[in-house]
């Protein structure tokens, strides 16, 4: 499904210009769970953001179900983007002003689905998600573990190819993240491919092979059995 | 204390750089369309105050009632009753009597057309304050022949030498004697003058009937005592009339109705009128104007103020924990924005005092030279520490409210109350300014209109010269057209009384109507030569028009105007062809009817006219010249005039010209409501621009959110704009109606005018929203393009 090679990100400040990815290759595969970790700063979040074409590397090679993708401009990543990715971040990124009905409805909204059938795909991921008498409530009225379900929820609700997850647990104590964790595996059970940034040893056990990075380049790959 | 909150104002204000310009910039510019606009009012407002017995002065109106025609207002009064009063009534202890007149005033080499003249008592002297320089008003001025003048007047005609018991010449005939010199006339007194004859002279070359009852002429003001009730005089007066009356008054059963206007009424009076007057319903106008423009820049730092609440609210909850006060809290809101409203304070001065002669160009007429007479300045500096305290207050009030508790957590809510009101005072910004456009768009359409009407007569290339119906040139005039026709480029040549757009005198004429009876009735009057109709190429409805092949052209042939024809009762034109006339004691006969023409401007309907063939009347000689080389047709015309008139100055216009002149006071109101509009969509734009890039700063986690999910920048644009075009879509809704209302009233003031259709309310709200969308589309696009990975990541 995914295949990066030598691919770079530069980040130029003023004075120092950062290397976040450094020559990085890599391959995904269709319904594979994969975990990345490393050191902070050693450009987990950039790689994820270049995978979910909210960013654009400065070289090398990025191929999306065979699509070669390093230089689509805005419009076409972001139509690629919302009929295949769905995101979910370590801090939920839900809207405030919005219930938690409206905030999954919204990339539905924004791929053109009808009004009736939204109802009927919110209700059926809130309902698996065990959010739905919750439905009606703002983001700040629910627990931290609540609002990631909800953001779970809106990850998946365009059933997406490919779920990429930054630290999906980071803000969470250790019962809510395996309630995430979870979901995860389920989704992927189903067929999702997930690819997660997380710090957490306990976490990444859950997926089917962990990718290492440090400074840029990968440094090892574990398969898990 | 108070240096401290300054001092942390000051920080404050220059760590937020944009909003405090924008707060800054919309203030000063609506002080300073508020401040031009008062000064001006001030001014209007100001008439005759210099007058050291304003409050004693009246002038004598009277109203004539003759048996079946309307009433006659004046404004005017009859020679004689200035000294009748004095003479029945101990309380009426001066009078003073004004009449207007213009002479060619002579002193050797100098020698210019004065339009600026009167006649006038020595009393006048004492009523009114005109301070006497040089000279003395009491020596000589009784006499006939002898003239007062202004200083202007003495610079003009003498240069440095004295001019008292010196000679000038009026009209090339009178040589009259300079007894006294007084200051200019001020610019707000409601008659002025250059050259003052004394009335005296007036008499002995106007002599009218015994005791001058038979004269309504010029103007009357007496002083009554200080104190003394006006009403009390003014009830006296039908005995007084009655007193009065002539034999013709008595046979003819005519009336007269005398009023008393206090002088400080006197300019402001537009149904009787005088030789200036200003406009009551104008000054209201502008000053809702002005107090609007001031409503929206207010609004403006009401809105960024609380708009910043939530910024402010981590501040708030921080200095109140430390142990600041509510008060102490109110107070340092208040300095931020008293120190705003003394900065824009300064920049309006500058900005007042450098616009000033733009501002008296665009209003037509020059009011003030500075702002710095009077106390205006202190003026303003009292209106800006007041909108400081006022504008500041609410959001004083508001910051200071925050609990410390909340506000620290950062759970503070960006919603709620607040928006509601930013948004309603958005709401108010917008409809004022929909309005102003609206207003905009109606008084150019109208003047449009007016200016693109036929007249029903050829206007284009007609060069006329006023000879000032001066005796020696109407007595050569047909040597005078010979010679001028005979200029390559003088295409026709003909003399006259009036033209269109010059205003005309009127006429009590009596005409037979239908049924056959002589009708008695007020008439606008015409003078012309029998060149005059073909010329102007005025169409013939029915009849024939003047001719030379009639001797009694000259004496008996009118002709009228359809209008006339109309209130004599004839539907067809035809039917008052031949019928009688009496005009100035005339008989004679309608001998055709001319097409209704625009002798008026089109906000006056087309009024009854009578044109005579009387060369006595003729004032005026129009040339119809080629449109090629009008300069060098000119000077050519101008070269042989010299050479035919010694005695009269080359004073020439174009009747086009001169037609259009006429709607000078409507184009320079357009102008100002433009201007005004233009500022008021302005500063609210500054205001909307700031909110906007405030709401969109807070919202930036937000669309960086919808756009991982999908959303594209034209759906992020849409979203951010919609919301602040929704609110100027309710303003056009609220602004429509009471634009209607009150441009439909303004539209009644023209006998011609416009309908009021859907496309100016659509080109309004098109022009508010697109205006609108491009202030707020500006920071959306922005927002809209940013990479929401970075909006994100600040989290
Ligand atoms: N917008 C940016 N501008 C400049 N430098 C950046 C930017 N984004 C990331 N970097 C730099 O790029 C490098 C990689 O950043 P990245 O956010 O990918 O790290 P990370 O592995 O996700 O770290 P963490 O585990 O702390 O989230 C870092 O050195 C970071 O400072
Ligand atoms: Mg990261």
């Amino acid at each position: 499904m995914i295949k990066i090679s030598n691919l770079e990100k530069f980040y130029r400040t003023e004075e120092v210009e950062t290397i976040a990815l450094n020559k990085l290759s890599m391959e995904v595969a269709t319904g594979e769970f994969v975990a990345i970790m490393g050191p902070s700063g050693c450009g987990k979040s950039t790689l994820l953001n270049i995978l979910g074409m909210l960013d654009d590397p400065d070289a090398g090679s990025y191929v999306f179900n065979e699509i070669e993708v390093a230089h689509f401009n805005e419009r076409k990543r972001a139509d690629l983007r919302k009929h295949n990715i769905g995101f979910v971040f370590q801090s939920f990124n839900l809207i405030d002003e919005l219930t938690v009905f409206e905030n999954v409805e919204l990339p539905l909204i924004y791929t053109g689905v009808a009004a009736s059938e939204r109802v009927k795909r919110v209700e059926e991921v809130l309902d698996k998600m065990q959010i739905m008498h919750r439905r009606n409530h703002y983001p700040q009225q629910l627990s931290g573990g609540q609002q990631q379900r909800v953001a779970i929820a809106r990850a998946v609700v365009n059933k997406p190819k490919l779920i990429l997850a930054d630290e999906p647990t980071g803000n969470l104590d250790s019962s809510n993240g395996n309630d995430v964790m979870e979901l995860l595996t389920d989704l992927n059970e189903q067929g999702t491919t997930i690819i997660m940034v997380t710090h957490s040893e306990h976490d990444a056990r859950y997926s089917h092979r962990i990718i290492r990075l440090l400074d840029g380049q990968t440094v090892m790959e574990n398969i898990m059995v | 204390m108070i240096r401290n909150y300054f001092k942390i104002a000051y920080r404050s204000l220059w760590r937020h750089k944009g909003y405090s310009m924008i707060n800054i910039i919309g203030l000063a510019i609506g002080l300073t369309a508020c401040f031009l606009i008062y000064i001006n009012i001030k001014f209007e407002l100001s008439y005759d105050t210099f007058n050291e017995k304003i409050d004693q002065i009246y002038r004598v109106a009277v109203d004539v009632k003759r048996p079946n025609i309307p009433v006659i207002t004046t404004s005017s009064a009859f020679e004689q009753i200035g000294p009748s009063l004095q003479q029945d009534y101990p309380q009426v202890k001066e009078s003073a009597r004004i009449s207007g007149a213009r002479f060619l005033v002579q002193n050797g080499a100098v020698k210019f057309q004065e339009e600026n003249a009167v006649y006038t008592d020595p009393s006048l002297f004492s009523v009114f304050t005109f301070p006497v320089i040089k000279g003395d008003i009491k020596k000589g001025f009784e006499a006939p022949f002898t003239v007062v003048i202004t200083q202007s007047m003495e610079k003009k005609y003498f240069g440095d030498s004295d001019p008292i018991g010196k000679t000038l010449t009026l009209d090339s005939k009178y040589p009259v004697t300079v007894t006294a010199v007084i200051k200019d006339i001020p610019t707000n007194s409601h008659f002025k003058f250059d050259i003052a004859v004394s009335y005296a002279t007036s008499l002995k070359l106007f002599p009218s009937g015994p005791a001058n009852w038979a004269r309504i002429r010029g103007y009357t003001y007496i002083v009554l005592p200080k104190g003394y009730d006006f009403k009390s005089l003014e009830t006296q007066l039908p005995a007084f009339a009655n007193r009065h009356y002539t034999e013709a008054d008595r046979k003819e059963g005519t009336n007269y109705d005398y009023h008393l206007i206090p002088l400080k009424d006197v300019y402001m009076d537009t149904v009787r009128g005088g030789p200036e007057w200003g406009d009551l319903h104008n000054i209201r106008i502008f000053s809702a104007i002005a107090l609007f423009i001031l409503l929206i820049a207010c609004i403006n730092f009401i809105n960024l103020t609380t708009a910043r609440a939530t910024e402010r609210a981590k501040e708030v909850g921080i200095r109140k924990v430390i142990g600041a006060a509510r008060k102490q809290l109110i107070g340092q809101f208040l300095s931020e924005s008293v120190i705003i409203c003394l900065i824009a304070f300064l920049l309006a001065i500058l900005l007042s005092n450098s616009l000033l002669p733009l501002y008296n160009q665009v209003s037509g007429k020059v009011t003030n030279t500075t702002i710095f007479t009077h106390a205006y300045v202190f003026h303003l500096f009292i209106l800006s520490c007041f909108i400081g305290f006022i504008a500041g207050l609410y959001p004083a009030f508001v910051l200071s409210g925050y609990k410390p508790a909340t506000t620290l957590k950062g759970k503070f809510s960006k919603s709620g109350k607040g928006a509601l009101l930013r948004r309603s005072l958005v709401v108010v910004q917008f409809s004022i300014s929909i309005v102003l456009i609206v207003g905009t768009i109606v008084v150019y359409t109208q003047l449009n209109y007016m200016r693109s009407q036929p007249l029903g007569f050829q206007k284009d290339q007609m060069l006329t010269i006023d000879f000032f119906s001066d005796t020696a040139v109407q007595r050569r005039l047909p040597v005078i057209k010979q010679e001028l026709k005979k200029i390559p480029n003088v295409i026709s040549a003909a003399a006259s009384r009036s033209l269109p757009g010059f205003g005309n005198g009127n006429s009590e004429t009596e005409m037979e109507n239908k049924a056959g009876n002589m009708q008695q009735m007020l008439i606008d009057a015409y003078y012309v030569d029998s060149d005059f109709i073909p010329q102007f190429e005025m169409k013939l409805a029915a009849g024939r028009i003047f001719s030379k092949a009639f001797g009694t052209d000259t004496s008996r042939a009118f002709l009228i105007n359809e209008a006339a024809a109309k209130s004599l009762g004839f539907t067809a034109p035809a039917d008052a062809v031949g019928r009688k006339i009496k005009q100035w004691g005339q008989n004679g006969k309608i001998i055709g009817v001319l097409k209704d023409f625009h002798f008026q401007s089109l906000q006056e309907p087309v009024n009854p006219l009578s044109i005579s063939n009387d060369p006595d009347f003729n004032k005026v000689l129009t040339l119809k010249i080629g449109s090629k080389n009008i300069p060098a047709t000119i000077a050519a015309i101008q070269k042989r005039w010299k050479s035919l008139v010694t005695e009269r100055p080359f004073n020439y216009r174009f009747v086009d010209e001169a037609f259009n002149a006429q709607y000078a006071a409507q184009v320079n109101f357009g102008n100002l409501v433009m201007y005004f509009a233009v500022l008021a969509i302005l500063i609210s734009c500054m205001g909307l621009f700031g909110l906007a890039s405030y709401s969109t700063i807070q919202r930036t986690r937000e669309i960086g959110i919808r756009k991982v999910f999908g959303a594209s920048v034209t759906e992020i644009v849409n979203m951010l704009s919609a919301e602040f075009l929704k609110l100027v879509m309710l303003s056009s809704l609220i602004a429509f109606p009471l634009a209607w209302f009150a441009m439909n009233k303004w539209l009644q003031n023209f006998a011609y005018r416009i309908e009021i259709t859907w496309w100016i309310f659509a080109l309004a709200g098109t022009a508010a929203l697109v205006i609108a969308f491009a202030t707020v589309s500006f920071q959306a696009i922005k927002a809209a393009l940013a990479n929401p990975v970075e909006s994100l990541r600040s989290e």
